[in-house]
């Protein structure tokens, strides 16, 4: 499909409207959505950078084509091409190829925000598990659940003593 | 019903509403992308469960809703009410809210993620907002497995939504900034710092009638707390150049344009969206700095209650022609 205001490009943004009453798509290239003031992040732009950084779309094939994530399935050309993940679990099956463009978005790969109560204290070998224990252990003695704070105490010392 | 577009409050001369989001989904269902329609039922139960059992004092105030039970009109109205995106509007199968009486909270199940919590209040009250989305949230994490890592944060379907999920925005009407072409330095200027300027619906909306939105775009690696405090440091510096720049108008000419707007309004036959919210728009402008004054005036309501679809929730089916009758015919009895 050919975007309809340039008529050159093919569309790659397809986008559902509402003006003035009327449901309409609109289909549009990169550059006129751009032009069009769509934001330029999020559906296509995770293909397009990975396209970029990889050189070609067939280089990310080759990449990543074998590897499914256990839980949903997908693979990593899927979630490329729709610049959307299938679950949580793809997050840690392909955490290796998302942080480059997680990086390029954010401008940060480390979550500096609010901690839920029940998140899972796993350490995993790639994460810097002992900062976020840390964060979470002064977090608990902010809020006084200092029987939480101490089991994340211990936790900390055992990875330490690891080290 | 004491909606957000009927309620006067903080800095609302410049600031129409304020905003905040946060997208949450549950640890053991894939991300809505992947889900069938099983998957959608859980979510639907496990989270209006989650709500209903809890103890908070919002829960009391919360209704929960098959979106397929919602009719069409109401649907797209609820767009132009800011409560639900244009995409769980149009594919609404299987989906589900949670909505508070006055609109102001609420949760969208199985949008882009499983959860969307909004808060949404009138004026400047970004923190307000905040607040309340956090004692909702808290619940939600405490009763639910919420997809969490310790690296990525709060795990999204979009990337773009990892660390906090939340996104603050503002709606701030901005004319005279608007007026001398600055508006386009000031998107570039706030883009520097993580957030984007828009139009009054969002993302792919042309600025209408001197309205844009202010929102962060940036998620991880920004606490919830800095990206609300720079949302406010930004709105706050462009209500006062706002604010400065409208000092320097010429008021008479000001006064015109405004009595104009109202003579439009208040005798116009057919009256199109646009032709109305300039005239709104204008209208607002004069009463901000005080060249007409009507306190039973109130531009912002009428600008959400003549939106297409707000106009047919409550006239009925109609065609574009026949809309702009009505819309004048409402407008017109509103300021008689
Ligand atoms: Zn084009
Ligand atoms: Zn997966």
């Amino acid at each position: 499909m050919l975007c309809e205001k340039c008529g050159k490009n093919n569309a790659t943004t397809h986008i559902r409207t509402i003006m003035d009453g009327v449901v309409r798509e609109k289909n549009l290239c990169g550059y006129c959505a751009a032009n069009e003031g769509y934001s330029n992040i999020g559906h296509n732009s995770l293909a397009q950078m990975l396209a970029s950084m990889f050189g070609d779309a067939l280089a990310l094939d080759r990449t990543s084509a074998s590897a499914h994530c256990p839980c949903c399935g997908a693979t990593f050309s899927d979630i490329a091409e729709k610049g959307k993940v299938g679950c949580a679990e793809c997050y840690k099956t392909f955490y290796e190829e998302l942080l480059p463009y997680v990086k390029s978005v954010h401008g940060s790969i480390k979550h500096t925000g609010r901690i839920p109560n029940r998140a899972p204290l796993t350490v995993t070998p790639q994460g810097d598990s002992i900062e976020s224990l840390r964060m979470r252990l002064n977090m608990l003695v902010s809020e006084e659940k200092f029987e939480e704070a101490a089991v994340i105490r211990d936790k900390i010392k055992e990875l330490e003593g690891e080290k | 019903m004491n909606c957000w577009y009927t309620q006067s409050a903080k800095e609302d001369d410049i600031v129409i509403s304020s905003r905040i989001r946060l997208a949450r989904n549950l640890k053991n269902i894939p991300f809505p992308i992947k889900m069938d329609t099983n998957d959608f039922q859980k979510i639907n139960e496990t989270v209006k469960n989650a709500v209903k059992s809890s103890n908070t004092p919002y829960a009391k105030n919360l209704k929960f809703i098959y979106m397929k039970d919602v009719p069409q009109n109401e649907r797209y109205a609820m767009v132009e009410r800011h409560i639900i995106s244009k995409e769980f509007a149009s594919n609404c199968e299987n989906k589900a809210i949670i909505l508070s009486e006055d609109e102001s909270i609420s949760i969208m199940i199985g949008e882009e993620d499983h959860i969307r919590l909004q808060v949404l209040l009138p004026g400047l009250q970004i923190e307000k907002a905040y607040d309340i989305a956090e004692s909702i949230d808290r619940l939600l994490c405490d009763t639910l497995d919420i997809a969490f890592d310790n690296r990525l944060g709060f795990l999204t379907e979009c990337p773009t939504n990892l660390g906090t999920g939340l996104r603050a925005s503002v709606m701030v009407h901005l004319p005279i900034i608007e007026g001398s072409g600055e508006i386009k330095i000031l998107a570039d200027s706030v883009n520097k710092i993580g957030f984007t300027v828009r139009g009054m619906y969002g993302e792919g909306s042309k600025p209408t009638a001197s309205f844009y939105q202010i929102s962060n775009q940036i998620t991880l690696g920004i606490s919830e707390k800095n990206a609300i405090d720079n949302l406010n440091i930004i709105t706050k510096q462009i209500i006062e150049k706002e604010r400065k720049n409208r000092e320097s108008i010429n008021r008479l000419k000001a006064e015109d344009i405004c009595m104009r707007a109202l003579g439009t309004l208040k005798y116009a036959k057919i009256l199109d969206s646009s032709e109305m919210m300039k005239a709104l728009s204008e209208i607002k402008l004069g009463l901000s700095i005080g060249v007409m004054d009507d306190e039973r005036i109130m531009p912002i309501k009428l600008l959400v209650e003549g939106q297409p679809f707000m106009l047919m929730r409550k006239f009925g089916e109609m065609s574009p022609d026949e809309r702009d009758v009505c819309r004048a015919t409402m407008i017109r009895e509103a300021l008689s």
